[in-house]
């Protein structure tokens, strides 16, 4: 208790804002739905998740008058029943309609959010073609007058299929089996993935399949797992044992730097790895998923290839907000930045907890 | 508030709480013909009669006090008990009141305040006074945790702990099997200065819950914690000053607790005061009723005094113009008058310092219009005051969200569970999350919506040890997975139930047995005498009924079990014989089976007779 005590007194001077929640079920998952609500989804695999339309706290939405919003928690908008675990779901923009993807069952699930009472309620199935039961597709939604699902668990299934018809309308055509780890829709045409190799490409669904690809990287990352997403400043690659690549679009096979991030060992679940840039920060970026801390780090402060990056700051509240035991520390699953606070992230952890945290700019003079 | 119409079963009416932050609790339960009122709250966002729930839901003609057999008020929170004097005095109810020791020591105190602010302060007419307020605590029965009050022959009720405030309960209201649990407003997670909701597994009919924070995830207590010692520490920080305007009992004692707890931490200096009125009376009540503080208070009571903090001193008013950082705890809690509202007035005009309201404020009070904005006051003497201190708004009730209200469910284990206080659409994934983790059906009524619920009661039994012992000859082991069938005579009386033979239920209500008999005929075609017919006959049937006892008396007649059969000849064919089949009434299926037996058709008996 002490510790956790110590924490919170340091904590006033580390965050402008924090707030911890309790979660019924650890999530994988936090999609944004405008700037106001995001979406979890539990991923247990023997009962029945939950999918839950969260909004946040008013005093976060609000500009002025802050400390006249008594009011710190999450409203519980939208509930619904998922049989299987989740570990993707996306919502599609300008419509009340989700897609998830997870296991047992290769295929993907279409849910309303209804208008009338706060149900979430399943309404249909994509099926997704793979043998191998342990592989789940990955998702992207292609957001136009007729919303289009980017899906896939190898390069060879890569589709897009109309939400509306279910027809499919983009196939890669390719018999290249590698493994997807992400899939990132950068235009009405565009679209980015990252394979678990380290292989990234740039794809133009109008073209036959010509990606501006990169070399896998080298031998020297020793069989890790790779994530990447693409930002306005570039393409960041992470790997599982904390490396971590910047990427000039314009020519994938030459990386501008590539560092390595202080963790203790190799992430326990490379599925976990997230790599996100700050929308509302020219040069940050978030990891997680190699223990319970989300790193931010800035990019210019990378001199140049290789070397140790130190993180600008460094959210530890999983393990020390309760004073967990080191051994018992949870796992972080997932973590996003808040659409327009621009130090504002959000981070989810294996034990169920979820914070929203607003990190001080260390830099920043008094 | 719905209709109580005396069903059989339980059936709780749905009057009142409007939205989610305010709401005025009174609900109105019949359970076995008991009629129970459950809270009796004000809305505190209403200025007229909107503010009082409609008694008249209740009864159209006859007295209340004649319709309900007790009012029951779970805490001392204006809109779970704000309505009472007038419901008492005004409206008129002369019947108990049950709550526990500290709401009845507390409850009077915060009655008299709100009228006050009502009456001096807003010039309100149609309210009840102080001298209805005190009629009305007269017929208050103050009740301890977990004991059992007989309100009548029938009806009893118990009282759990529910954390929120001191004195909070739940309460279990039972007529003989039949059980309705009530929560009013609890807590789950302990805080520092009281303890967490708690009931044992008594399965009640129907859990009562509030379900106002249900669909919310309430941040932990931690970061408010945190986000309230961020803004006294910034404040002191650049030699601020911060009021803190509390009542006597409730936040107040849980943020002191806090500030001493991290004052040294945080290597603060700046002085903390705590009003002298306030501090005497806390410290009273919490003597009186530390059995209600957590298990942590308790240990610390016993060897200090609780208000004794090693930084929090008594205040002198002249403190409030001593230079430099200060935080002061001040009552009363709505800046309304007295000691609070002198030193709002003091430091507004300061933008260094800050006030933080840590509840609720009535309509009209300055508390209230701060914190809807307003930075200019027209005081007393029409002096206009300029707020330029920061206002700051903080949460600290303690309600269950809808974990917390998974978790009592879970304790008490109900058959059918009702939430009040939230909107049915927008509570139905609750509902299903309710219904599929436990198994039983969840209601959310409207306001003014009746409920009605079938219950299947148990009603014991006594069976008569002959009329068991009967049973057992018969050989045959009690088998839980086969019932048997059980013949006997209920007698219900002076609410006693027994099941007896029906001979003794004949004996004791001194009547005799009648006997049924029927007779039927069968026609046999038959030349010979009736002796050899009935011969004939008897050979058929002891070698068909091998497991029934089938005997030839000397008279001729045959007998199966206590079935007679006997020949006679037909008076007008020679060549018939008529078979009269007798048998009485309890040996109806043997005698219908016989008689279709024998209808089939009797074989020759061999020649030279059996």
């Amino acid at each position: 208790m002490e510790a956790a005590e110590d924490w919170l007194v340091e904590s006033l001077r580390l965050y402008q804002d924090f707030h911890a929640f309790d979660l019924s079920g650890a999530t994988r998952v936090l999609e944004w739905i405008e700037d106001k609500g995001v979406f979890v989804a539990g991923y247990e695999s023997l009962k029945k998740n939950e999918i839950l339309h969260l909004v946040l706290p008013l005093r976060l939405s609000v500009k002025e008058n802050q400390g006249l919003f008594p009011e710190r928690d999450f409203k519980v908008c939208h509930g619904g029943f998922s049989d299987r675990s989740v570990f993707d779901l996306k919502h599609v923009p300008n419509t009340r309609l989700l897609v998830t993807s997870g296991l047992p069952g290769c295929y993907l699930k279409v849910w309303q959010v209804a208008e009338d009472s706060d149900v979430i309620k399943a309404v249909s199935t994509i099926a997704v073609h793979e043998k191998e039961a342990s592989l789940w597709p990955r998702v992207a939604i292609f957001s136009s007058v007729a919303p289009g699902v980017l899906h896939g668990v190898r390069l060879s299934g890569l589709k897009v299929v109309d939400l509306a018809s279910q027809k499919t309308t983009y196939t890669s055509g390719v018999s290249d089996s590698e493994e997807l780890s992400s899939l990132q829709v950068l235009g009405a045409d565009t679209f980015a993935f990252c394979c678990t190799s380290g292989r990234l490409g740039l794809v133009d669904t109008r073209q036959k399949w010509a990606p501006s690809e990169n070399v896998s990287p080298s031998a020297g990352s020793g069989g890790g797992r790779w994530c990447a997403e693409v930002g306005s400043r570039g393409i960041a690659s992470l790997c599982s044992d904390g490396q971590l690549c910047l990427l000039d679009p314009r020519d994938l096979c030459h990386p501008v730097s590539s560092v390595q991030c202080p963790v203790s060992s190799p992430s326990p679940d490379p599925e976990l790895l997230h790599v996100t840039w700050a929308p509302g920060l020219d040069n940050c970026l978030a990891i997680s998923g190699f223990d319970a801390t989300v790193q931010v780090h800035d990019v210019t402060c990378w001199a140049g290839t290789e070397g140790q990056a130190e993180p600008l700051f460094t959210h530890r509240g999983h393990i020390l907000l309760d004073g967990n035991a080191p051994d018992a520390a949870p796992l972080v699953t997932t973590h996003t930045w808040h659409p327009r606070k621009p130090r504002t992230l959000l981070s989810a952890a294996s034990d169920a907890s979820l914070h929203v945290w607003d990190w001080v700019d260390p830099r920043a003079s008094r | 508030m719905g209709e109580g119409e005396g069903l059989a079963a339980p059936q709780p009416a749905l009057p009142a709480g409007a939205g989610q932050d305010v709401g005025r609790s009174c609900i109105l339960v019949s359970i076995a013909g008991k009629n129970v009122m459950l809270d009796c709250g004000m809305h505190m966002g209403f200025n007229d009669d909107r503010r009082f729930p409609d008694f008249s839901y209740i009864t159209r003609n006859g007295r209340l006090t004649d319709f309900l057999d007790c009012v029951i008020i779970s805490h001392f929170h204006l809109d779970h008990c704000g309505a009472l004097p007038y419901f008492s005095e005004m409206v008129g109810y002369d019947g108990p009141i049950y709550m526990t020791h500290p709401t009845q020591a507390i409850c009077p105190i915060l009655l008299e305040d709100y009228r006050k602010v009502a009456v001096d302060k807003k010039g309100e007419a149609n309210f009840f006074t102080s001298q209805m307020i005190k009629d009305c605590m007269k017929k208050v029965v103050a009740v301890h945790l977990h004991q059992t009050v007989q309100v009548d022959d029938e009806l009893e009720i118990k009282a759990y702990y529910a954390g929120h405030v001191l004195g909070a309960a739940m309460f279990q209201i039972r007529v003989g099997a039949e059980s309705v649990v009530y929560t009013g407003d609890y807590n789950m997670t302990p805080d520092r200065h009281l303890g967490a909701a708690w009931i044992d597994k008594c399965r009640p009919n129907l859990l009562i819950t509030e379900s106002t924070y249900a669909t919310t995830i309430r941040d932990s207590k931690r970061c408010r914690e945190r986000d309230f010692l961020k803004k006294v520490h910034e404040t002191v920080e650049r030699g601020g000053k911060v009021l803190i305007p509390v009542f006597a009992l409730g936040r107040a004692q849980e943020l002191c607790i806090l500030l001493e707890t991290f004052w040294e931490r945080m290597n603060l200096k700046a002085p903390i005061y705590f009003s002298t009125g306030l501090t005497e009376k806390a410290n009273h009540y919490y003597k009186l009723f530390i059995t209600w503080t957590n298990q942590k208070i308790r240990k610390t009571f016993v060897q200090r005094n609780m208000f004794e903090f090693k930084h929090i001193k008594a205040f002198d008013r002249a403190f409030a113009d001593n230079p430099g950082p200060m935080v002061v705890f001040a009552t009363p809690g709505m800046l309304h008058a007295g000691q609070s509202l002198q030193i709002f007035r003091k430091w507004a005009g300061n933008e260094k310092n800050m006030v933080i309201m840590p509840g609720y404020c009535v309509q009209g009070t300055v508390g209230h219009k701060i914190l809807s904005g307003q930075r200019k006051l027209e005081m007393e003497g029409r002096q206009l005051l300029e707020v330029k201190m920061q206002v700051e708004y903080m949460s600290f009730s303690a309600h269950a969200d809808a974990k917390g209200i998974m978790q009592l469910v879970r304790q008490a284990e109900p058959e059918s569970v009702l939430l009040v206080h939230g909107e049915a659409k927008k509570m139905e994934f609750l509902k299903q999350k309710i219904e599929q983790e436990f198994r039983v059906t969840c209601y959310m009524p409207a306001n003014g919506e009746t409920v009605t619920l079938p219950t299947s009661p148990c009603i014991p039994v006594g069976i008569s040890l002959g009329l068991l012992k009967r049973e057992m000859v018969q050989g045959l082991l009690p088998d839980a997975k086969k019932p048997r069938l059980l013949h006997g005579t209920l007698i219900m009386k002076d609410s006693n139930f027994r099941l007896v033979s029906s001979e003794q239920a004949l004996k004791e209500l001194g009547l005799a047995e009648h006997q049924l008999r029927f007779t039927c005929r069968v026609h046999l075609h038959d030349t010979r005498k009736e002796q050899e017919t009935a011969m004939r006959v008897y050979s058929h049937l002891k070698s068909v009924l091998k497991d029934h006892c089938v005997q030839h008396l000397p008279d001729g007649s045959v007998t199966v079990e206590s079935i007679l059969i006997q020949a006679a000849a037909h008076s007008e064919d020679p060549g018939t014989k008529v078979l009269l089949v007798s048998w009485t009434y309890q040996d109806e299926e043997l005698g219908s089976y016989l008689t279709a037996l024998l209808k089939k058709g009797v074989p020759q008996a061999p020649s030279g007779g059996s």
